[in-house]
This record gives structure tokens, C-alpha cells and sequence, in this order.
């Protein structure tokens, strides 16, 4: 790349033990080899200093990028609640293991058991968390649910969303492509959760526009976060008190345009909902 | 042995938390987002924690917990595939939002980290954990679980990739071979 000096065939191979050398990983002999041939060629020891500074340089970048303020605050806090436990006494430590074990024997029963637990179960930390929130009445109200696909008259609509939500129905029906019809929407509970929850089918394929109230520790801050699990794209932001979501059997790219068509309407209704 | 459980704690901390910054910032690179970092930093804490009573004192922590970062990683990319911050995503909440960008501070780090964000994951981990985290080849096989040939392999690779790139950079910038001013500033 360099194209100035002329490099003959020691130096293309001690070219090719320098970042090793700068690792110290080379073997005793070949070090000595590369030591040998840069004492002698100027041109491998300069291309020698670019790689150490390059590797500076990236070490520098890496190590500059800030460790978010509460992290470790958070890790202590979850370290710690990993291992409360009531402070009375050995049997009732023991008693807490058997209650432990049986919460899990039990959960993994469910998990089997249950379409939906199994597909929750399969998400882990904070963020998926969060996006759960959603998925979890995707699944439980569109996907698994029976229910008749045939569009609910539009009175049953405002009836079934009350009076706060009915007038996003027209917002939304706005937004939705033309092959797409809003099939249901309603108020709902899963997982003992209240939620708005609109229904799209077209082509095959469910949309859920989903809205609820955020809770405690619950945050999709920094914009807009899209993820895949199982067969389902999520997309969720949050907007004022409340979690959005956008989640569907569609490819990611379109659940992500659905979302971004859906994003101003919606967040510029929850700006003024109770 | 329960009596001593909050020393145990205690304890843990003291010797797996002062790990925690080179935990994140080898999150960050390899997932490309700092909430899903956060995530696999703190499900690998809490791996290691209930596994501390497997760990001997006096054996490598660090690299006891990069294994476990790592494992988490790819159990955290097996369910949730794609999961990430959609980078337009400002714009399309703010739609009215003048664009603004802020001037990055010190663009030169702003370039390597784009560069080596840019590598095909498996040459990025290898290129983090050896040039970045100064871990051995053998403990990079480790840590991947992949034979030491293939580390090799991996490293030559991805440093070589980003070596051109960033003397691609160098160039664009009109700096001469290896961009000293991006040096300077990139060791600050």
C-alpha cells in the first residue's frame, strides 16, 4: 500500500511476524530472526513503529468510550438481590432453596406447557425486557388468542378503546398501507398489565400497535430499539408516559417503516393523553 | 459456610468489579450498543456470581469473566437477533428536530472506532481481545473456544483490514503514512 521502499523476501516474511512480535507471541528463535532483520532494515522498523502506533491509537478509542454512570451501581444492586434472603437461620435458608427450587420446576413446566411463556422465556436482560413488555400481549392477544380476523364494527371500536384512545382510530387507519385493515382495537390485559392494542391483518400477516403505560425502571430511552425474537420483529420507543410498540410476522425492514409511519402520530397523541 | 455468604459478596466485588470498565467497552464494540452492553455486562455479573463458589482465588479472574461475557454474548445474540438502536431513529420521533449533530470530540477515535466497528464480527473480537485487552493467543482460544490456528488466522485477517482502512483514512485526511496528528490525539 505504502508503494515507497522496495520490499524483498525477509521482509515480507518478518512483515508478516510483526504484530505477533508486538504481542510477544513469536516463538524464541523467530523473535530472534525479526530483532535481526530490524537492527538491519529501516523500512520494517518504520512500518513497525506504524503498527504500534496504530495499535496505541486503537486502544485509546476503545478504552475512551465512557462506562455509563450507574452501571456499576446497578450490577452491585443485582449482585445483592441475587442473594437476599431472610436472616433467620439455617432452616430457613433451607426452606427458601426448596421454595426456589420449586419456582423453577414449576416455571419450566409452564414454559413447555405455554406457547407463549416459551417464547418470552427465550428473551433475556434489560432492554429485551422492556421490549417483552409488548411482545407479551402481541402473543397473548393476536397471535395465540382465537378470535374472529373480520374487521369490529366501529362503534365496538370506540366502545372497546373507551373514550381516551377511540380517536386514534382514525389516526392510525391513516397510516396503515393499503393492503393492511385494522381488524380489532381495544383495551386488554396480559401478564397483569392494562394495554391499547390495535390489530392490522393483511396479506397473511398481524401487526400489533401496541401501547401501555410505563412502569418503575422501565425505559426505552435513546430512540427508537428494534429487535427479532422467534419468528416476530419488535420495534419500541417510548413517548411521554408510555411504551409503544410496533411487532409483527413482517420482515424487519418493513416493521421498522410501519414503525417509523406510526412514530409521530402516535407520540404526538400520548403528548396530550392522560 | 452461610454464615460468611455477605463476605462472600463482599468479596466478589472486590475482585470482579474493578473489571467491569474493560467488560463494557469489549460489550460495546462487540454488540455495537451501549444499553445492550449494559445488559450482557450486568447478566455476566450475575453469571459470575452464582458460579463465584467455581472460582479459585488466585486464578485469572479477568479472563474468567471475558469468557463468561463472551458466552453471554452469544446466548444473548441467539434469542434476541438484531436487536439494536435504530440509528435514525431521533429523526423519526423528532421529525420537526432541526439537524444538529454535535461536533464529535476528538474525530480521530470517533474514525478507528467506525473502522473497527466496520470488521466482520469474528476478526473484531479477536483484534479486541488481543490489541485492546492484551489477552494471550492461547486465552483468546480460550475464551472463543476456536483452536489457536484460527485465532491466527482471525487476527492477521482483522488487523490487516483495519490497517487499510485506516491508512485509507490517513490518506483522506491528507496525513502522511499512518496519521501522526490522529495519534496525537487518539493517546490523549
Amino acid at each position: 500500500m505504502n508503494g515507497g521502499p522496495r520490499l524483498d523476501a525477509a521482509c515480507e516474511k518478518v512483515r508478516g511476524h510483526l504484530d505477533s512480535y508486538l504481542s510477544r507471541e513469536l516463538p524464541e528463535a523467530t523473535n530472534g530472526e525479526v530483532l535481526r532483520h530490524l537492527e538491519r532494515c529501516a523500512h520494517c522498523a518504520a512500518e513497525l513503529e506504524t503498527r504500534a502506533r496504530v495499535r496505541a491509537q486503537l486502544q485509546a478509542a476503545v478504552r475512551s468510550a465512557p462506562v455509563p454512570g450507574g452501571l456499576e451501581a446497578k450490577v452491585r444492586r443485582a449482585v445483592r438481590g441475587e442473594v437476599a434472603r431472610p436472616r433467620t437461620g439455617l432452616w430457613a435458608v433451607a426452606a427458601a432453596a426448596a421454595v426456589i427450587v420449586c419456582v423453577v420446576l414449576v416455571s419450566r413446566l409452564r414454559v413447555e406447557s405455554n406457547p407463549e411463556e416459551a417464547i418470552l422465556g427465550k428473551t433475556s436482560g434489560r432492554l429485551a425486557a422492556v421490549l417483552n413488555v409488548g411482545l407479551r400481549d402481541h402473543l397473548h392477544c393476536a397471535v395465540f388468542r382465537k378470535y374472529s380476523k373480520l374487521p369490529v364494527a366501529a362503534s365496538q371500536m370506540a366502545a372497546d378503546l373507551g373514550p381516551g384512545f377511540a380517536e386514534l382510530v382514525p389516526l392510525v387507519q391513516a397510516k396503515l398501507p393499503g393492503d393492511f385493515v385494522l381488524i380489532q382495537g381495544h383495551r386488554c390485559s396480559a401478564g397483569g398489565r392494562q394495554y391499547t392494542h390495535f390489530i392490522m391483518a393483511g396479506g397473511g400477516k398481524l401487526v400489533s400497535v401496541i401501547l401501555t403505560r410505563k412502569q418503575p425502571g422501565e425505559s426505552l430511552s435513546g430512540g427508537i430499539h428494534q429487535a427479532g425474537v422467534d419468528r416476530f420483529q419488535v420495534v419500541g420507543f417510548e413517548s411521554h408516559d408510555y411504551l409503544a410498540y410496533v411487532i409483527s410476522d413482517l420482515e424487519a425492514q418493513q416493521n421498522l417503516q410501519w414503525a417509523a409511519n406510526l412514530a409521530p402520530t402516535l407520540r404526538e397523541f400520548l403528548a396530550h393523553a392522560g | 459456610m452461610l454464615f460468611s455468604k455477605h463476605s462472600r459478596t463482599d468479596e466478589f466485588e472486590e475482585v470482579a468489579l474493578p473489571h467491569l470498565r474493560e467488560l463494557y467497552r469489549t460489550a460495546v464494540r462487540l454488540l455495537g450498543d451501549g444499553a445492550k452492553a449494559e445488559d450482557v455486562v450486568q447478566e455476566t455479573y450475575l453469571q459470575a456470581w452464582k458460579s463465584f463458589a467455581r472460582f479459585e482465588p488466585g486464578t485469572n479472574c479477568r479472563a474468567w469473566l471475558f469468557k463468561i461475557l463472551v458466552n453471554t454474548i452469544h446466548h444473548h445474540r441467539r434469542n434476541w437477533f438484531n436487536l439494536r438502536r435504530v440509528p435514525e431513529s431521533e429523526e423519526i420521533l423528532e421529525r420537526t428536530a432541526a439537524s444538529t449533530a454535535p461536533v464529535p470530540e476528538g474525530i480521530a477515535r470517533e474514525e478507528i472506532l467506525r473502522a473497527l466497528d466496520g470488521l466482520p464480527a469474528d476478526y473484531r473480537a479477536a483484534v479486541l481481545l488481543a490489541d485492546v485487552e492484551e489477552f494471550s493467543y492461547k486465552e483468546i482460544a480460550g475464551l472463543l473456544d476456536i483452536p489457536i490456528g484460527t485465532v491466527m488466522s482471525r487476527l492477521s485477517r482483522g488487523r490487516k483490514l483495519l490497517r487499510e482502512q485506516l491508512s485509507e483514512l490517513a490518506r483522506s485526511y491528507g496525513i502522511g503514512e499512518g496519521g501522526q496528528d490522529a495519534a496525537r490525539e487518539g493517546r490523549v
